[in-house]
């Protein structure tokens, strides 16, 4: 086996040290000014990636991101284990009993505010691919990819939120916790189901295998797979060392269902979300577990995710006011109104549906891996990429407060 | 409470015991009693019961056998429609096998489309169940608050020794997962108050009921509230669980089993659900 001489050995425990105390740094800071972590943790690689420091320090951004070939090989390794983690957990905090109880509201809500932003993504990036910069040689695919990418609503951050609202526990809240989950499960189906029609993401099933395969793997784990989990979390509950023996084979069967839907040819991230889902819906994993497979993941996967968006583009050298103007301003209606026409279906008052779009429109984690995933598979440019990171930091910053402001609203 | 009391006899060696179950309900509860046969109706059929009920010395003004024919569970409820009954008594068999489970037996089918309220007894007895430790659902729900009060008059008429409200903190890992972004102060305070919140709750409740007479012990627990109940009950020995339900189960959440479903794949114990 190859291995990492002792140079490319420092330079990578540089990297990792460097990226964690950044994104540790700027996300108390984004703590203290009340907003999510995620957006320290985003703008931390900007500053240490090629937009700031590459443009003061080209020598130090290089030594330290550039230089070693084979140490950045590892950091992508790091990386991509991160994105799938993050999958896992987002599995994780969907609870289907709370979506049965909040039933076909939550459904409506949560399918009228990803069909308005899917479809009107879809219309824009199709009749403007050049200028939106979506690949024009797989046009269908990239436009439907962009139009997913900002129907997502990004559960963890919306949860924090309400739970700093204190709407967490209201009828308001649970219903857009549920709808958020939806909209977790079917943007991931919907996603996979894209990827394999996609000419770069086919791992050579063909198209109605993959997709065959797709909802059958979900059906599968959602029933006889939770079945066998139920059967074994006991076991390991009582026989294995706790929380040892759980994290790590939790971690373990992510691993295994994350390289078997690869293997099947559609992302691994989709089969560490549904193992994520069917382990989290399982009533041996407890509260505690989860919690602490939170913390472990969020507090040292997740930054070294977030902050290696920062690395991976030159968010000066790449912003297109255009295309950012068009992403955001598409983005933030859409989801908004979508959500909101759901909520007046289910009968919700004008009020609380302004809350509902709000909420829903809260993004910042999901819909970046969707975009990330887009622009490595060569779908969509370096701007619009930027354009979706930018429309992530703007509704994550500001649904708390627009939240607050329409829960207050007199009418 | 209960208005009126229903049981679904049949001569089954559990006819006796349920007999004497429904028997000190009505006189606790001052209920009138509907007894339900599904078949037919013949002179020696009527006569073997009529000596049942002689044997039970049931109040006869105050008792009516209905004879129906037809499919037990539609005919059965049906019935408590037409009687307007408020509490169905069924006997019901612990664990469910799994082609039961997904096909229904009569027991669960009768518990999950009920009407009226529904008293499942695990074990009836002819000297009859004593229910000393009452396990009432806290969690927070719509149908919660008339779910602790009824709870609280039926153990107050059959004298329970302890009641446990068990209140379930919603989506604890999530709520705690992503307060782990705060400082171990404000941690620490985030757990109190989501435990504080739920006391509160259940708090506010109680303080329209009158439960002078019972001991009450308030519980916050996190995880699904039907599986942490169960597990409460196994844990205690409880006699009787109360929990609400105001929605009809189908198929569908037996394949994707939540809430009540969890429950009744293995009742913990004797469970009185509580229908508004």
């Amino acid at each position: 086996m190859e291995t990492l001489n002792h140079k490319e050995v420092i330079n990578l425990l540089l990297q990792l040290a460097t990226m964690l105390i950044m994104a540790r740094i700027f996300a108390e800071i984004a703590r203290k000014l009340r907003q999510p972590a995620v957006v320290g943790e985003i703008l931390a690689g900007i500053i240490i990636g090629p937009t700031i420091l590459g443009s003061l320090f080209p020598a130090a951004q290089d030594y330290l991101f550039g230089a070693h070939a084979m140490s950045n090989i590892a950091l992508d390794g790091f990386v991509q284990i991160s994105v799938v983690l993050l999958l896992f957990i987002a599995g994780l905090e969907v609870e289907l009993q709370v979506v049965w109880n909040q039933g076909k509201n939550a459904l409506k809500i949560a399918v009228a505010s990803m069909a308005l932003p899917i479809i009107a993504g879809f219309v824009v990036a199709y009749a403007f691919p050049e200028f939106l910069g979506v690949n024009i040689n797989d046009r269908i695919v990239a436009s439907t990819f962009f139009g997913l990418a900002i129907s997502i609503t990004a559960l963890a951050v919306v949860a924090r939120v309400l739970m700093d609202l204190n709407l967490f526990k209201t009828p308001t809240g649970l219903l857009i916790i549920a709808a958020a989950m939806i909209v977790d499960v079917l943007g991931w189906i919907v996603f996979s189901v894209i990827l394999s029609l996609s000419e770069s993401g086919s791992g050579g099933l063909g198209v109605w295998p993959t997709i065959g395969l797709t909802l059958f793997f979900t059906f599968f784990m959602l029933t006889l797979g939770k079945g066998l989990i139920n059967k074994t979390l006991p076991w390991i509950n009582k026989k294995l060392a706790w929380p040892g023996g759980l994290l790590s084979l939790s971690l373990a069967i992510c691993f295994l269902a994350a390289s078997f839907t690869e293997f099947i040819g559609i992302h691994a991230i989709f089969g560490a979300f549904i193992i994520g889902v069917a382990l989290g819906d399982s009533e041996y994993l407890t509260e505690k577990a989860k919690e602490i497979l939170h913390q472990f993941i969020n507090n040292i996967f997740a930054p070294i995710f977030f902050v290696s968006i920062g690395l991976k583009v030159n968010f000066i050298e790449a912003f297109d006011p255009g295309i950012v103007g068009v992403v955001v301003i598409v983005g933030l209606l859409t989801k908004y109104w979508g959500a909101y026409i759901g909520g007046r279906f289910a009968s919700l008052p004008r009020k609380k549906a302004m809350v509902v779009g709000f909420g829903l429109s809260t993004r910042g984690s999901m819909d970046i891996i969707l975009g990330l995933i887009a622009l490595e598979n060569g779908l969509i440019t370096e701007s619009l990429f930027i354009g979706l990171v930018i429309l992530a930091l703007i509704s994550s910053i500001s649904s708390g407060p627009l939240m607050g402001w329409a829960e207050k609203l007199k009418i | 409470m209960f208005r009126k009391i229903a049981l679904a006899i049949a001569f089954s060696p559990r006819m006796e015991a349920l007999l004497a179950e429904v028997k000190r309900l009505s006189i606790l509860f001052e209920s009138d009693l509907i007894l339900i046969h599904i078949g037919e109706k013949t002179e020696e059929q009527e006569s073997k019961f009529q000596e049942i009920l002689d044997r039970h010395e049931l109040d006869h003004d105050r008792t009516k056998l209905i004879w129906k024919q037809g499919k037990p569970v539609k005919m059965i409820l049906e019935v408590c429609r037409e009687e307007e009954v408020n509490l169905l008594v069924a006997g019901a068999l612990k664990e469910e096998g799994l082609l039961k489970y997904y096909l229904g037996s009569v027991g669960r089918k009768i518990i999950r489309k009920s009407p009226c309220s529904v008293l499942t007894l695990i074990d009836p007895k002819p000297e009859t169940t004593s229910f000393s430790k009452v396990v009432i659902n806290g969690t927070q729900l719509d149908i919660t608050p008339f779910v602790i009060a009824q709870g609280a008059v039926f153990s107050k008429a059959v004298q329970a020794d302890q009641v446990h409200i068990l209140n379930e903190i919603k989506m604890y890992g999530l709520q705690m997962g992503t307060a782990g972004e705060d400082s171990e102060e404000e941690i620490a305070n985030t757990r109190r108050q989501l435990v504080q919140d739920e006391m509160d709750y259940v708090e506010e409740i109680l303080k329209g009921i009158d439960v002078s007479t019972l001991k009450i012990n308030i519980k916050v627990t996190g995880g699904k509230w039907a599986v942490e109940l169960g597990r409460f009950c196994e844990k205690i020995g409880a006699d009787l669980l109360v929990v609400g339900d105001d929605s009809r189960l189908t198929f569908f959440d037996r394949l994707f089993p939540h809430d009540l479903e969890d429950l009744l794949s293995t009742l913990p114990c004797n469970l009185l659900i509580v229908k508004n």
